[in-house]
């Protein structure tokens, strides 16, 4: 559906908006259908140097000797770097500093960065990079995070294999495991998921007249970059730009150490060099090398009265990151804080531990551990409600969190708390009642099930870190906005976003919006874009410069109107009087005169968001200024022959607080969702003793169109305390659910339960027969 | 080469995405993987679709190619162009060139396509961003626009 | 040279060329069907190419062509090992071909992989069944799987005993079925394991057979 109902616009423009609720075609759209945005590889100068990195092969060694005369001595070859040459400091870290940009001692894991080669044209690069060879010796490996937690554990890390630890600690659980009826305890294992940008990684460089490096590169976070490339090369952050060139695709590690180390690499080879220099994955490297999705080892100990109140919630929370941390310990705050899933539990144990392994480095994704604790946490309460012979739906809403109950952290739930909303609106729009009963009638080999699963997500960054953001905005003589900033477009229209908020706040058509570019050089620092908070913190800044901009245009207008400033607005391209139809000067004239008057009409917007006030040791507080609810169904068709899942259809319930665009929210909801269907169907980046057995499309399988089933989105609305008219964080809550919704789908259609993502085939076959036996 | 002809010498070791990329300057042509996996290299040759990182400069001799820079201007879209657009169905845009390659060849051989269909003529091309929800509505879309202008 | 995409044109109902069309629909995605070839899926002679078990069940023969002389070699002759067959250095192959196959035959091509499309075969089967003029019973049969014994596809000869001469009904398919499961000697990789191969196959012939019953009464 393109256009908004009749409903939707009276309510929205009873709410007294202009384009907030508007379904708005996206302001990068016509660039993008003519296939003309100009993405880090579009733009590579002749004379730039194709740069090949020498990646380890074994998860665990000492660097006896890189032997790098054979490519030195190859016709063609001009810069082969390695550790020693690098002019700074030799690191390449997103939180704590346990990674080099260049191994030389040691190797922690396969894929790690050794030697770079640089040569004119690729194939040279890469004949040069293939002739240098690592002597290793081997050391034992640790592929499991829950080894990695004995005692007698290979180390990882001098300091221990525990990256880091943390607990909730919420009533007394013995206690409440005395109170209960009923106890059940399961084990819950999650996967690797590759984010699997449809652009690879890729950074290029060049060296300045005056000595500086400039950096354009395929990222997240422009100032991350400037940063560590600032550190590797030497020189004062204030000597190197960044500027993120479109980027295709991105979903959290693009925001960790891969944007670093290709700018940093392609700016060494351009400082040594004197040329620029352009270092991009080819997708095999990409998958090895990149962050991903922390596997998880999650068990639950769960315990109700007969009537399904549930007393107690004992977790030991435990995620894979590798052998380098990347965010992990970030991660596994969100997980920790999240593990009972969205109910009111008083008394609740959790400990959650982020460990180092010899694996492949798992850090930011989509859904950043929600995912993960989600699938555990709802097949937990699907479990539940098989012993306690209670429907799904009655046991979740005897326990869902409610405005005025306590979550697992004690924060008080507000109004704002739309789940039980989304989760009757999600059940009664799929026929949730009649389905559950009409599928258990199924006979013969394709059995039908329906499975419920609910969430809720705390909003931005938490606990993580200052929440805030600078976004500016200038009025050209001619009228354009133009909104910049150094928050970040990847694809998910949240830039637009931006746009739509200056456009509502300042009262001009959206027409009339432009987006800058994220550059370091025109827009300061403002955090990274990262937790879904463009909007949601974004947003307030951009309503703040907004406000001041529109604060300067009428005050100069109260003088062409004659009338104080107070009893003007902007509606369309006219400046007029609130009462007064007829009395208006045109928006145009307006912005001259400024102009005229020498007022500068650009304007910056700071907002932070309140810190989050909780007590660390056992985590009880305020955790996140404001949380996201959702609700989602999914109904299957298994093929009991086979162990084959088929989804037919999903339909997900969000309250997304406001929905500033429901169109790019729409494609927001449907992309995550799919996203959530492969990484609960049929990804899985395969790792066996530290290496990655499947680091091709061709074997690591993402949905295709095919693989798609009927979805119907449901949007509910209760605006929360800190986005831009209400708005809640919406990018990532979407792949929260649907792996835990398949989970319940699925063990209702065969009776038995596959306590491990993914949900292939095999794995739900011989759940069944050992079902049967 | 989008219906003008081209005369070039390649090496027999070129893809035929190289050469539209380095050679004719054709950016709209991406390379996602590299080993024919997820499409975003797909052109129209010859009124079939082809992942070019897949075909050699030499195999494509003689042959009608379209790419994105072929399909329609600023000023006069096709219409799967302008219905991806209302649609907002591009979001990162590395996939978009290849699903309107592939939707308007899927037009050009089948004006009034189902929705499977549109699934299948799209289904060698990878988006992780969309769910391929609005692409397959928006070219559905694209269909239903060019029979009523036919009427 | 011969596009899977050319194949996808023909459109054929004989009981080969429904078979073809079983296999080139499953067969990677548009876009692959447009360049690969029958020569190259040939050539590269392991478990992943479709159109071997295809070939194999057509009973096929291979031309391999030098610059004087030309040779006729059964399929299975061809195959030699994995990623490696009988083709001298200064050979291309050329052409394959069968006979055609009687009124009362059918076909049926299962593939069982990780998704809906783009997909490599975990498991795959070919089966071909020829009856008499009364649809009653088997005179021929012949079955391929794309693993059987070892790494490249394989005719299931036992199996196919199994099945000539023997009435065409729900008995001798389950024994048809049981036979594979003695035949079968799969190995684990990280893709699946042994177990649920061997699981898989024999749900995949059962409903070939079916599906080649259903297609031959239907006629």
């Amino acid at each position: 559906m393109l256009t908004e109902t009749a409903a939707a616009q009276k309510l929205r423009e009873a709410q007294g908006f202009t384009l907030i609720g508007k379904r708005i075609q996206r302001l990068d759209g016509l660039e993008k259908v003519l296939g003309l945005p100009l993405y880090t590889s579009d733009i590579v100068p002749k004379e730039a140097l194709r740069v090949k990195v020498v990646r380890s092969t074994v998860p665990h060694a000492l660097v006896r000797h890189i032997d790098t005369q054979p490519a030195r001595q190859m016709q063609g070859v001009l810069a082969v770097l390695t550790a020693e040459d690098i002019p700074g400091i030799n690191e390449s870290y997103a939180l704590l500093p346990d990674r080099p940009l260049l191994a030389s001692k040691k190797v922690r894991c396969q894929g790690e960065a050794m030697a770079i080669v640089a040569a004119r044209d690729l194939e040279t690069t890469e004949e040069a990079a293939e002739m240098i060879r690592v002597e290793y010796e081997r050391l034992p490996a640790v592929t499991s995070p829950v080894e990695a937690m004995k005692t007698d554990s290979v180390l990882v890390h001098d300091n221990g294999n525990v990256a880091k630890y943390l607990r909730v600690r919420k009533g007394d659980v013995q206690e409440g495991f005395r109170q209960a009826d009923v106890i059940i305890e399961n084990t819950y294992g999650t996967q690797f998921q590759d984010p699997t940008p449809m652009e690879p990684e890729v950074g290029m460089a060049w060296v300045e007249k005056d000595g500086s490096v400039t950096c354009v590169g395929s990222m997240q976070t422009p100032y991350y970059v400037q940063t560590g490339v600032a550190k590797v090369l030497g020189l004062s952050p204030d000597k190197v730009r960044v500027i993120q060139a479109t980027t295709g695709g991105a979903f959290g590690p693009k925001s960790d150490e891969m944007p670093v180390d290709t700018c940093a690499i392609s700016a060494l080879v351009a400082q040594r060099t004197g040329k620029p220099a352009i270092l991009a994955y080819g997708r095999e490297e990409s998958m090895i090398a990149h962050t991903k999705r922390h596997p998880f080892v999650i068990t639950l100990k769960t315990g109700a009265k007969s009537d399904g109140r549930l007393t107690a919630s004992e977790a030991l929370v435990v995620s894979d990151t590798g052998a380098y941390a990347s965010l992990g310990p970030l991660v596994i705050i969100r997980a920790c804080f999240h593990a009972t899933g969205p109910y009111v539990i008083p008394n609740v144990k959790t400990d959650a531990y982020c460990m180092y392994t010899n694996n492949t480095m798992a850090g930011s994704f989509r859904g950043f551990g929600s995912p993960q604790v989600h699938f555990a946490a709802e097949s937990q309460i699907d479990e539940l409600a098989k012993k306690l012979d209670m429907d799904p739906l009655d046991l979740r809403l005897k326990n869902i969190l409610r405005p005025g109950t306590l979550t697992a952290t004690s924060q008080l739930v507000d109004e704002a708390c739309g789940l039980e909303e989304c989760t009757k609106r999600a059940t009664e729009a799929s026929g949730w009642r009649a389905k559950r009963l009409e599928f258990g009638l199924d006979r013969g080999p394709f059995r039908r099930g329906i499975g419920l699963a609910l969430m809720y997500h705390g909003n931005s960054l938490g606990p993580e870190g200052n929440d805030y953001a600078y976004v500016h905005m200038l009025i050209k003589p001619d009228g354009r906005v133009v909104v910049r900033t150094a928050l970040t477009e990847y694809g998910t229209g949240a830039i637009s976003g931006l746009a739509q908020v200056a456009a509502e706040t300042l009262g001009v058509p959206i027409q009339l919006l432009e987006l800058g570019a994220a550059d370091t050089a025109s827009c300061v620092e403002t955090g990274p874009t990262v937790a879904s908070r463009v909007m949601v913190i974004g947003g307030r800044a951009t309503q703040i410069a907004a406000q001041k901009l529109k604060k300067k245009l009428l005050t100069v207008a109260s003088d062409f109107l004659q009338c104080e400033p107070s009893k003007l607005t902007i509606k369309g391209e006219l400046v007029g009087h609130i009462d007064d139809p007829k009395r208006t000067v045109p928006f145009r004239k307006v912005v001259e005169e400024c102009y005229r008057r020498h007022i500068s009409l650009t304007e910056t917007g700071y907002y932070i968001a309140p810190k989050c006030e909780f007590e660390s040791e056992n985590s009880q507080g305020t955790t996140y200024q404001q949380y996201t609810y959702g609700a989602v169904v999914t109904e299957v068709q298994v093929d009991t022959e086979l162990g084959i899942v088929k989804p037919l259809k999903i339909t997900a319930a969000y309250d997304a607080g406001r929905a500033i665009n429901p169109l790019s929210l729409e494609g927001q909801i449907e992309g995550g969702t799919i996203q959530g269907l492969g990484y609960g169907l049929m990804e899985q980046l395969i790792h066996s003793h530290g290496m990655v057995l499947n680091p091709t499309l061709g074997d690591y399988y993402i949905p295709t169109s095919l693989d798609i089933p009927e979805l119907q989105t449901i949007i509910v609305e209760y605006p929360g305390a800190v986005g831009p008219y209400g708005a809640k964080a919406m990018g990532e809550p979407p792949v929260d659910l649907p792996a835990a919704a398949l989970a319940n789908a699925v063990a209702h259609a065969t009776g038995s339960r596959v306590f491990d993502l993914p949900l292939t085939a095999e794995k739900t076959l011989f759940a069944m027969k050992r079902q049967q036996r | 080469m989008n219906g003008k002809d081209q005369a070039l010498i390649v090496d027999s070791t070129e893809r035929l995405l190289d050469v539209l990329r380095d050679r004719l300057n054709l950016k709209g042509v991406k390379e996602g993987c590299g080993t024919g996996d997820c499409g975003a290299c797909t052109v129209i040759m010859d009124g079939r679709l082809v992942s070019s990182c897949l075909v050699l400069a030499v195999q494509a001799r003689d042959k009608r190619i379209t790419t994105i820079e072929g399909v329609g201007t600023r000023e006069n879209l096709h219409p799967v162009q302008k219905a991806l657009m209302k649609y907002n169905a591009a979001q990162c845009g590395f996939c978009t060139p290849a699903m309107i390659l592939a939707g308007k060849n899927l037009l050009d051989h089948n004006p009034t396509p189902s929705k499977e269909q549109i699934k299948e003529a799209i289904s060698g091309i990878l988006c992780r961003c969309t769910g391929y929800y609005k692409i397959v509505d928006a070219i559905h879309d694209a269909a239903k626009e060019i029979s009523e202008a036919r009427c | 040279m011969t596009t899977i995409a050319d194949l996808e044109a023909q459109e054929d109902d004989s009981a080969w060329g429904r078979l073809l069309a079983d296999a080139v629909g499953k067969f990677g995605s548009p876009n692959i069907r447009t360049v690969a070839t029958i020569g190259g899926n040939v050539c590269a002679a392991s478990s992943s190419e479709d159109l071997i078990p295809v070939f194999l069940v057509l009973d096929a023969k291979v031309k391999l062509i030098r610059r004087t002389e030309a040779r006729e070699i059964p399929l299975q002759e061809f195959l030699v090992a994995k990623r490696k067959t009988a083709l001298h250095a200064d050979e291309i192959l050329a052409e394959v071909s069968f006979s055609e196959p009687s009124a009362r035959t059918a076909c049926s091509f299962q593939k069982l992989g990780m998704r809906n499309t783009l997909i490599i075969a975990l498991v795959s089967v070919a089966v071909f069944l020829e009856t008499d003029d009364a649809r009653s019973t088997i005179l021929q049969a012949r079955i391929a799987l794309n693993r059987l014994k070892g790494k490249i596809p394989q005719r299931a000869e036992r199996v196919e005993m199994e099945l000539i001469g023997r009435r065409f009904d729900e008995g001798t398919i389950k024994s048809a079925v049981d036979r594979l499961g003695d035949e079968l000697a799969l190995t684990s990789y990280f893709r699946v394991s042994a177990e649920y191969s061997e699981e898989a196959v024999k749900v995949l012939l059962r409903r070939a057979l079916s599906d080649c019953r259903q297609r031959i009464l239907g006629k």
